[in-house]
């Protein structure tokens, strides 16, 4: 028979394995985000030369200069444009393609879904040449438009595939009850299915948000003009060929990645709901 | 529910609103007269200023566009070759292959009418060897109208650099670098001594070895013969090889070489040579932006590696850094070449380099430009580059080459052995193309 302390001993030593593991695969994670704050505190020579976390002096003029040398302010403010004229696109388009694709009956609606699934092999880079043609003979490069078009196409495949997936789940008796009180299919899609997707659509979000502001190949390819350009690009001017200008880059980075961590704060609570949903719809 | 909706309606509401607004047509403000695409981030600020300068004197506007990093830039310019839409002066990067498809879609204009006017006064300002790699040869594997097709801008040398603290530190004359490789043993000799680090670099990126190991068998055994040894000629166990792998094998054991040399890339290379930490480096010219970032109070020079013999010269390897075209389709075509032509002259290519630290392509220009910067660009007198020797070596060939000499700085095999493989190779190789 064993005694309680053997069960107590196990029970400690288990959680003390658990959570050194899990202390250490935080710490990998954190570790570089600190490294890139300590960095952007320091001085191109002390960032070779002083390896702690903590700058014996914290440059946080590096902060100043990496906005007003790399035009921040401008490239900011397009930045937000464009992931929140993206996102709302994905999500309009997406939910309204993803209850279609899970609940209408309509001839080629599994090729027509395969399609829109086989889209999310292409990489990006595979298409440049031809999509930068096409937006050439539309009039649509080198404007805003025709960017936001783009990258609201870049999207659609995974969020109508996440979107189909808890549409699928979702119990078609809250439909029959809205048909009852006399909702249309387009009702039923704004009253009861969007209300109840609002966890998928929080991962929707964060998911698309977080692709169109670290993008820039795209938009280097599609704008000539410099001030039609997102956040990302000025952060490679600080990038030369040879020599990197660290302190600039690693502030420009934390700036960078502020709005995304705050966004992700934000909705937090529906992203985890979003990714363990399933067990209960409705 | 109705938070929900009107929270909806104002996310439609402001996407109508987006999606109009950007169907507003943007024009461009017309006024630029050139347009240039680069990549050369560190180059921005500098060819800012000189637009601004030639726009003083001519009138004629030029605008810079910038666009990083590289690769994203080389996908632009096919894209934009493509549908059409390329500025009046750009770059290419990539392979000769690559420049030659430009210019056979009539993409980039012959340069070579502008090159030879006034006795070929602006194909006088260059370096000969920094326009060869924007020439055409007749006869050449392309297909290509002999001729000139780009505009180098700068050039660069890859050498050896010492640092002048250390070397006095060791008892040696700070202003005298080695000028035999007997010396450069002697002097690995007294870093051992010393228990400091000797030569670094980036040899864990292999084509850095491949560099030097070239740039010696041209000085023991000649241009003639290493281009016969590539053609399958000569073979790798010629005694001449096995002096060349040998001398790897003597810098070792003089204790010249940094621990870990093998494995380095050339980042690190750089930051312990910026930090005081190595008394060699065998690094490219760009080095010196790199060295004055990184540790701007550093004392070095630049030398051509040590010779091992008189009988023939010691080469280096060198050519044009970067190159700028004017494309075929330009409605400004003139206009572009006179602002090359403006830009290659001395006094503009002297600013270059003094503002970014890169050579000058103009030969005139050197005197005019940092003492480190002159001795490495004067140093394109010995230069040379796989690119202009019409015969390129199969690639398993230098992989092996450049891994037998790391195996022979670990003292896992001798040169002999090195030798043999690369030769068994070479004939494989040779075999499979018969």
């Amino acid at each position: 028979m064993k005694s309680g302390l053997y069960y107590k001993t196990k029970k400690v030593t288990l959680n003390l394995i658990i959570h050194l593991l899990l202390l250490t695969v935080a710490t990998t994670c954190i570790l570089p985000l600190l490294w890139m704050i300590s960095s952007s505190l320091k001085t191109q020579e002390t960032i070779f030369k002083d390896m702690s976390i903590i700058p014996r002096v914290f440059h946080f003029e590096n902060y100043y200069q990496a906005w007003i040398e790399g035009g921040f302010g401008r490239y900011f403010l397009n930045s937000i444009f464009y992931t929140v004229a993206v996102v709302i696109g994905i999500v309009f388009i997406s939910s309204m393609a993803a209850y279609a694709f899970s609940r209408l009956r309509f001839p080629g609606r599994n090729v027509l879904f395969f399609i829109f699934m086989a889209a999310m092999m292409i990489p990006l880079q595979g298409s440049f040449v031809a999509l930068y043609v096409l937006l050439n003979k539309l009039h649509l490069r080198n404007t805003a438009l025709g960017y936001i078009l783009c990258m609201i196409n870049v999207g659609l495949s995974t969020s109508i595939f996440l979107l189909k997936t808890f549409f699928d789940k979702m119990p078609k008796e809250l439909e029959d009850a809205a048909r009852i009180d006399g909702c249309s299919k387009i009702g039923i899609w704004w009253h009861v299915a969007l209300p109840l997707a609002k966890p998928v659509l929080a991962v929707v979000v964060i998911l698309n948000a977080l692709n169109v502001w670290n993008e820039f190949i795209l938009a280097l390819l599609i704008f000539d003009s410099r001030p039609l350009m997102p956040l990302q690009v000025a952060l490679m001017t600080f990038q030369g060929e040879f020599v990197t200008r660290y302190p600039l880059l690693m502030a420009g980075l934390t700036i960078a990645a502020l709005p995304i961590i705050i966004l992700y704060l934000l909705m937090q609570k529906y992203i985890i709901k979003g990714v363990t949903q399933g067990a209960v719809v409705g | 529910m109705l938070k929900f909706k009107s929270f909806y309606s104002a996310l439609l509401f402001v996407f109508i609103l987006i999606i109009f607004s950007g169907c507003v047509s943007r024009q461009e403000s017309g006024k630029s007269v050139i347009t240039v695409w680069h990549w050369m981030t560190d180059r921005e600020p500098a060819f800012k200023e000189l637009s601004k300068r030639y726009e003083a004197k001519t009138g004629v506007k030029v605008s810079f566009e910038l666009y990083v990093p590289s690769d994203a830039y080389s996908q632009k310019v096919r894209a934009a070759a493509q549908g059409a839409n390329l500025p009046d002066i750009f770059g290419i990067l990539g392979e000769k292959r690559d420049f030659s498809s430009f210019i056979k879609a009539g993409f980039i204009l012959e340069l070579t009418p502008y090159m030879d006017e006034d006795n070929a006064k602006w194909k006088n300002y260059f370096f000969a060897k920094a326009l060869a790699v924007n020439e055409f040869n007749e006869g050449n594997s392309y297909d290509i109208k002999p001729g000139i097709y780009g505009v180098p801008i700068d050039i660069m040398t890859i050498q050896m650099v010492y640092n002048k603290a250390l070397f006095k530190q060791l008892g040696l004359n700070p202003n005298r670098p080695p000028q035999t490789f007997a010396e450069l043993l002697d002097i690995g000799k007294k870093i051992k001594a010393a228990n400091l680090q000797g030569l670094v670099s980036g040899w864990g990126e292999i084509w850095m070895i491949d560099c030097l190991a070239n740039n010696y068998a041209f000085n023991i055994m000649g241009k003639d013969k290493v281009i016969a040894t590539i053609k399958g000629e000569v073979p790798y166990t010629d005694p001449d090889w096995i002096k060349v792998l040998s001398l790897f094998k003597d810098m070792q054991e003089s204790g010249l070489l940094a621990s870990g040399l093998v494995t380095m890339v050339n980042k690190t290379a750089e930051q312990l040579f910026a930090n005081e930490r190595a008394v060699f480096a065998f690094n490219g010219s760009w080095c010196v932006n790199v060295y004055k970032e990184m540790n701007p109070k550093l004392e070095y020079d630049a030398f051509l590696p040590p010779k091992v013999t008189d009988k023939y010269p010691m080469a280096i390897w060198g050519g044009a850094g970067s190159s700028f075209m004017v494309s075929g389709r330009s409605k400004n075509k003139e206009e572009a070449v006179k602002f090359l032509r403006w830009l290659t002259e001395a006094p503009q290519q002297a600013y270059l380099a003094e503002a970014t630290n890169n050579l000058p392509a103009n030969k005139e220009s050197i005197n005019k430009i940092p003492q480190v910067l002159a001795n490495f660009a004067r140093a394109m007198d010995s230069a040379t580059h796989p690119r202009v020797w019409g015969v390129s070596e199969f690639s398993p060939v230098i992989e092996a080459l450049d891994k037998g000499i790391q195996s022979i700085i670990i003292g896992e095999k001798t040169p002999e052995e090195v030798a043999g493989e690369v030769q068994r190779i070479k004939e494989r190789e040779l075999k499979k193309r018969r």
